[in-house]
């Protein structure tokens, strides 16, 4: 809400300096966004009278002028024919910023140094409406009583300081002057001086000119209209034009302007139909009928529906609601008689009709926002005062009121220490008192009792809480005193613990955690090359996305880890470690009948020189173990992963997830020309299954005995089996078992691969004997003849 | 005899002295002490000697062993410790080489701002609670006192899946679900995702909040600035001012922002506080009774307040970075300075 520093000072003696009072504005609730200071538009431009004026020697059009502030004389180059000696006129000197944001400088013009420049009107952004003169080819001939030497801006008016306030959504009625001013008044603990609202009217009545039917409380609780007749069109005085123009609104002619400067001042959108453009002389509010249509004041042919709220003359709509007027009751030059509308039209209807039919208007917004019942009476009242005061137009006796029910103001009785306790701390009853009826929430006392009328413009007003916050926010919020709440245990669930040790285990394995979008484009399933029917293409979808290219809530983590891939190769990072923790959201049914499962996952991607599958595979059977988890691994079928060289991953026989070299194909459409592993895990099985606390096991003061078993195995003979059978075979001695060595050709056999391993046995309670090592070896090879593997 | 045990005492300093190597010290040892070595032939030589002479002479060829022992002893010392300086010295590498793999990953800023100001509420006995991202309306709005078509939902434009599911604007939905689950007291914060349809140099279509929640009996205005004052001062630092100022969220009421002084200039006034001394961190205020009434708790016996904190704003504050969409292109440049 853009405020007038003057504007405001008609409603209340601010003794404030616009800096001072924006600070105190902020510590009431309204921030300031911007404070504009018009002098700044047009700086060091002085009112000069000329001197002399001479040709310049070397230009027929050119004249040398000097010219005098008062105290210094100055020489102006210029090529304007209209200036005399004795003139005033506006002069740029150097340094001077004229509204179009040009600087002047002194420059040398054919020779002759001039040291600024004379001002025509619209260089100072005036119009003949404005400045008389200032539309006239040539220099602006400043009246003669200007005093000679004072800033342009003191003479044209340009001195007023501009408050953007934000105004939250509970104070509709501080987007208003009015409503600002309140607060205002409270602040300077002044009264407030409302504006003008009274008028002379004619022996001729409202109802003579037109007949209102509101057929639609519920849309539009309240109707209110007046008729002006033998009305004037003519430019708005200097003082209304120069306000709105403060306020980013270009004046038009009166009968526009009057309805924005009550729409600024009171809050009120209002609009004016011509009358005899009013069919049957008859206003009708009612919703639109099937296929019924308008012709905008934009131009445009909207079609409507049977929810939209338009008024109509006797035949057809002549605007929509709150929102805009219609083309064929407009105000035309012709216009003889005008009929206000000052109505409060349903805050959700006029936002639904704006929306459907992508029209907008200062009028819409601000019924957005919510308009109380009190403004429709001031609106029009003050619009008809300034028909009056500046004579334009003739005003009918009465007006049309049309308003399902007048509600009687509300009030709240509350105990004051109730305030006390919201607030936590003890505020006299008197001092809550008087903050209040500052405020013009009248409140009397009874004992401990208060009752407080609420106005109607107070909508946002409702119980003590309410109460509370008008009151601390006048008593100073630097007035409370902190306290700390008694304590609670708290803390992490095991879940969150488990998860931060995952993301721990992560980061000692050199990766680095990204947060990527939770919504990706649906094209992404193709990129990892998921079959038309695959599940994991059953995502949910945003109906409203930012673009297509965030529009599905994704179901796997693949296709944002890869194109993370992508983006670090394109910008030449050689090799990454990167993992992501996060949700994917897998609908139970589509459309959702009810929220879909969000599973938390872990994604791993790896890249560069040093990475092959083995060594990403070996993070996930770290994770195994430090949650005590057995992991598994079977070769995967996934359209995504290279089909030799991935696998899904069981926890305890649960498939958890895949870990695998990135298909060529879609690094190809990566545009990435280097190997990439990924893993993807359901990272809630391991934070609720994972052992926290592993329980203690003895370790053996004992001698290890190692063996090494040089086997030949056939070649598709999973490494997995031959260590399994092992472990089984050799029961209790054996603590461990690796394969330290695959060989394929060479001495072995064709379709036999060569597989060395080391077993490692131990026992906790004494040393083993040669016995019974060869012993348990025996069992081992007798285990593995089992499954085609024997000594080499 | 004595002469010549004489003269091998006298010879054998010298030529084990320079001995140059553990082989030679071995000849040499072999040719004095072994089977057939000088020492050893003496030591024979005795029987031919007479009963008178054989005592004296025994001692001083045992003298001699001795000593030629010792002496022998005393060079491999030498000759071992040298040749260990040799190979030290041979062995000697260039240290200002580095073959870094960069073996040391690193948790993403967002994260770690996330887990300081969990750690913050959590040392003040909140309780850690999570909820869905894809949220009823209901939840995420309406229970929140937010009916639908309310003016301040325009505020947080909302991605909608359908008319009653949402991408949670904001994680105060889990507050809603928790109030109604649990009874007071209740002191939770909320840490999570939440979407919002906005996307600009300080705006991200996803970002991250942290909510807290305090309901109990006698819960007021006083009780909130003290919990944000002790997390102002943990997270921002113990010289930390708070001050708060009226706003409006139609959850809570009475409303307020939380700005801390600038941690940057003091609070004397500089750029990342925009010449006010004072950096907004956070809206709160004591819980709406509608909100309490809605999720089934009686707004007559317990009282409330809550808060909510950008996690994307705090650590932007915190390290310094310009740019929220810096936050979510994880370049591994970036992130890497976060090890």
């Amino acid at each position: 809400m853009k405020v007038p520093y003057s504007w405001l000072k008609e409603f209340v003696d601010v003794e404030y300096t616009p800096q001072e009072l924006g600070d105190k504005l902020v510590g009431v609730g309204f921030e300031i966004e911007e404070y504009v200071y018009q002098r700044d538009s047009i700086k060091n431009v002085v009112c000069c009278k000329v001197l002399s004026q001479e040709k310049h020697p070397d230009s027929d059009h050119l004249n040398v002028c000097v010219v005098t502030d008062g105290k210094d004389k100055y020489v102006i180059v210029t090529g304007a024919q209209n200036v005399t000696v004795g003139d005033i006129v506006p002069v740029a000197l150097d340094g001077a910023v004229l509204p179009d944001g040009k600087t002047i400088r002194s420059g040398s013009l054919r020779g002759i140094v001039s040291e600024g420049m004379m001002c025509s009107g619209g260089e100072l952004g005036l119009t003949e409406d404005d400045y008389p003169g200032a539309g006239v080819h040539g220099i602006l001939i400043l009246s003669a009583d200007v005093k000679v030497g004072s800033d342009i801006n003191d003479v044209i008016g340009n001195d007023d300081v501009i408050l953007d306030v934000a105004v939250t959504a509970n104070r509709p009625d501080c987007n208003s002057i009015l409503g600002v001013a309140r607060e205002v008044a409270a602040i300077c603990g002044k009264k407030i001086r409302l504006p003008n609202l009274s008028y002379k009217v004619t022996d001729k009545k409202v109802e003579e000119f037109v007949s209102v039917q509101d057929e639609s409380f519920d849309l539009c609780p309240r109707y209110m209209a007046a008729a002006v007749y033998d009305v004037k069109q003519v430019v708005s005085p200097k003082i209304i034009r120069d306000r709105l123009k403060a306020v980013g609104i270009r004046p038009i002619n009166n009968l526009v302007d009057v309805t924005n400067y009550v729409l600024t001042e009171i809050g009120q959108p209002m609009h004016a139909f011509d009358r005899n453009n009013l069919s049957g002389k008859k206003i009708i509010v009612r919703t639109a009928r099937p296929g019924e249509k308008i012709l905008a004041l934009d131009g445009k042919e909207y079609e409507l529906c049977d929810h939209h709220l338009v008024i109509c003359d006797a035949e057809k709509p002549v605007a929509v609601a709150g929102v805009m007027g219609g083309e064929k009751s407009s105000i035309l030059p012709t216009t003889e008689t005008v009929i206000l509308e000052s109505a409060r039209f349903a805050r959700d209807s006029v936002r639904h009709t704006s929306r459907e039919l992508n029209l907008h208007s200062d009028s819409s917004a601000r019924f957005e926002k919510g308009i109380d019942f009190y403004s429709q009476e001031i609106g029009l009242h003050r619009a008809l005062a300034l028909f009056d005061e500046y004579g334009w137009g003739k005003i009918a006796a009465g007006e049309i009121d049309l308003i399902e029910k007048k509600s009687e103001p509300k009030s709240l009785v509350y105990d004051y220490t109730a305030v006390n306790s919201v607030i936590g701390i003890d505020i006299a009853k008197e001092k809550i008192v008087s903050i209040l009826n500052a405020l013009d929430l009248d409140t009397t006392v009874d004992g401990n009792m208060l009752t407080t009328v609420l106005p109607p413009w107070r909508e946002d007003l409702d119980g003590v809480n309410d109460v509370a916050e008008e009151v601390v926010r006048f008593y100073g919020y630097d007035e409370l005193k902190p306290r700390l709440i008694s304590t609670k245990r708290g803390g992490k669930s095991d879940k969150q613990l488990h998860s931060g040790k995952i993301k721990a285990l992560m980061v000692s394995y050199g990766c680095q955690e990204t947060v990527t979008y939770s919504f990706i484009s649906p094209k992404a399933f193709d990129l990892i090359r998921l079959p038309q029917e695959d599940v994991l293409r059953q995502a949910v979808e945003i109906s409203n996305p930012l673009g297509a290219d965030f529009s599905v809530m994704r179901t796997t983590l693949a296709p944002s880890m890869l194109k993370l891939v992508a983006s670090n190769y394109v910008r030449g990072n050689k090799e990454a470690r990167l993992f992501e923790v996060a949700n994917v959201y897998l609908p139970k049914s589509l459309p959702l009948t009810e929220l879909p499962d969000e599973a938390s996952h872990l994604s791993i991607v790896t890249y560069g020189e040093e990475e092959d599958f083995y060594k990403i595979k070996a993070i996930l059977e770290d994770l195994s173990d430090v949650f005590a988890l057995h992991f598994t691994f079977d070769r995967a079928n996934e359209p995504f992963l290279h089909p030799g060289r991935s696998a899904y991953v069981y926890a305890d026989g649960n498939k958890i997830g895949y870990v695998g070299e990135v298909h060529p194909l879609v690094l190809r459409d990566l545009g990435v020309d280097r190997r990439v592993y990924i893993a993807e895990l359901d990272e809630r099985y391991l934070a609720e299954h994972g052992v926290g606390i592993k329980p203690y096991k003895a370790i053996s003061k004992y001698q290890a005995v190692e063996r090494d078993l040089a086997l030949i195995a056939p070649i598709d003979l999973p490494a997995a089996d031959i260590l399994s059978t092992i472990e089984s075979a050799a029961g209790d001695v054996l603590e461990s078992v690796e394969i330290f060595d695959v060989y394929v050709g060479g001495q072995v056999p064709k379709g036999k691969k060569s597989v060395a391993v080391t077993l490692t046995m131990r026992l906790l309670n004494k040393t083993l004997t040669d016995v019974e090592v060869n012993a348990a070896i025996a069992d081992v090879l007798g285990a593995l003849n089992g499954i085609d593997v024997s000594l080499r | 005899m004595l002469e010549k045990i004489k003269a091998i005492s006298e010879s054998v300093k010298n030529k084990i002295a320079d001995a140059k190597g553990s082989a030679e010290l071995n000849d040499l040892k072999v040719k004095y002490l072994g089977r057939n070595g000088e020492i050893t032939a003496l030591l024979k030589g005795l029987k031919n000697c007479s009963p008178e002479e054989k005592p004296s002479l025994g001692k001083h060829i045992n003298a001699l062993r001795e000593q030629v022992e010792r002496l022998i002893s005393e060079r491999e010392q030498i000759l071992a410790s040298n040749e260990l300086d040799r190979k030290l010295q041979e062995e000697k590498i260039d240290v200002t080489l580095s073959v870094r793999d960069s073996a040391v990953g690193g948790l993403h800023p967002l994260t770690l701002a996330r887990n300081e100001l969990v750690d913050a509420f959590v040392g003040m006995g909140f309780e850690v609670k999570e909820g869905p991202e894809i949220e009823l309306d209901f939840y995420n709005f309406q229970q929140l006192n937010i009916p639908k078509d309310h003016p301040s939902r325009d505020a947080q434009d909302t991605f909608y899946v359908d008319d009653n599911i949402v991408l949670r604007t904001q994680t105060s939905a889990v507050q809603a679900r928790t109030m109604e689950k649990e009874k007071p007291p209740i002191r939770i914060v909320c840490p999570g995702k939440v979407y919002r349809l906005d996307d600009d140099a300080t705006h991200s279509p996803m970002f991250q909040q942290i909510e807290g929640l305090v309901v109990d009996k006698g819960v007021n205005l006083c009780d909130l600035k003290g919990t944000l004052d002790e997390f102002a001062k943990k997270f921002f630092g113990e010289d930390t001012r708070t001050r708060f100022r009226p706003s409006y969220f139609p959850f809570t009421e009475p409303s307020v922002e939380l700005d801390v002084s600038c941690f940057m200039c003091k609070g004397k006034g500089c750029r990342l506080c925009k010449g006010t001394g004072w950096i907004e961190v956070l809206g709160a205020g004591v819980v709406n009774p509608i909100v309490l009434k809605n999720c089934g708790i009686d707004p007559a016996e317990y009282s409330g307040f809550a808060f909510g904190i950008g996690i994307e704003r705090c650590a932007m504050l915190k390290y310094g970075i310009p740019d929220m969409r810096i936050l979510f292109e994880n370049d591994v440049r970036f992130l890497r300075q976060y090890r």
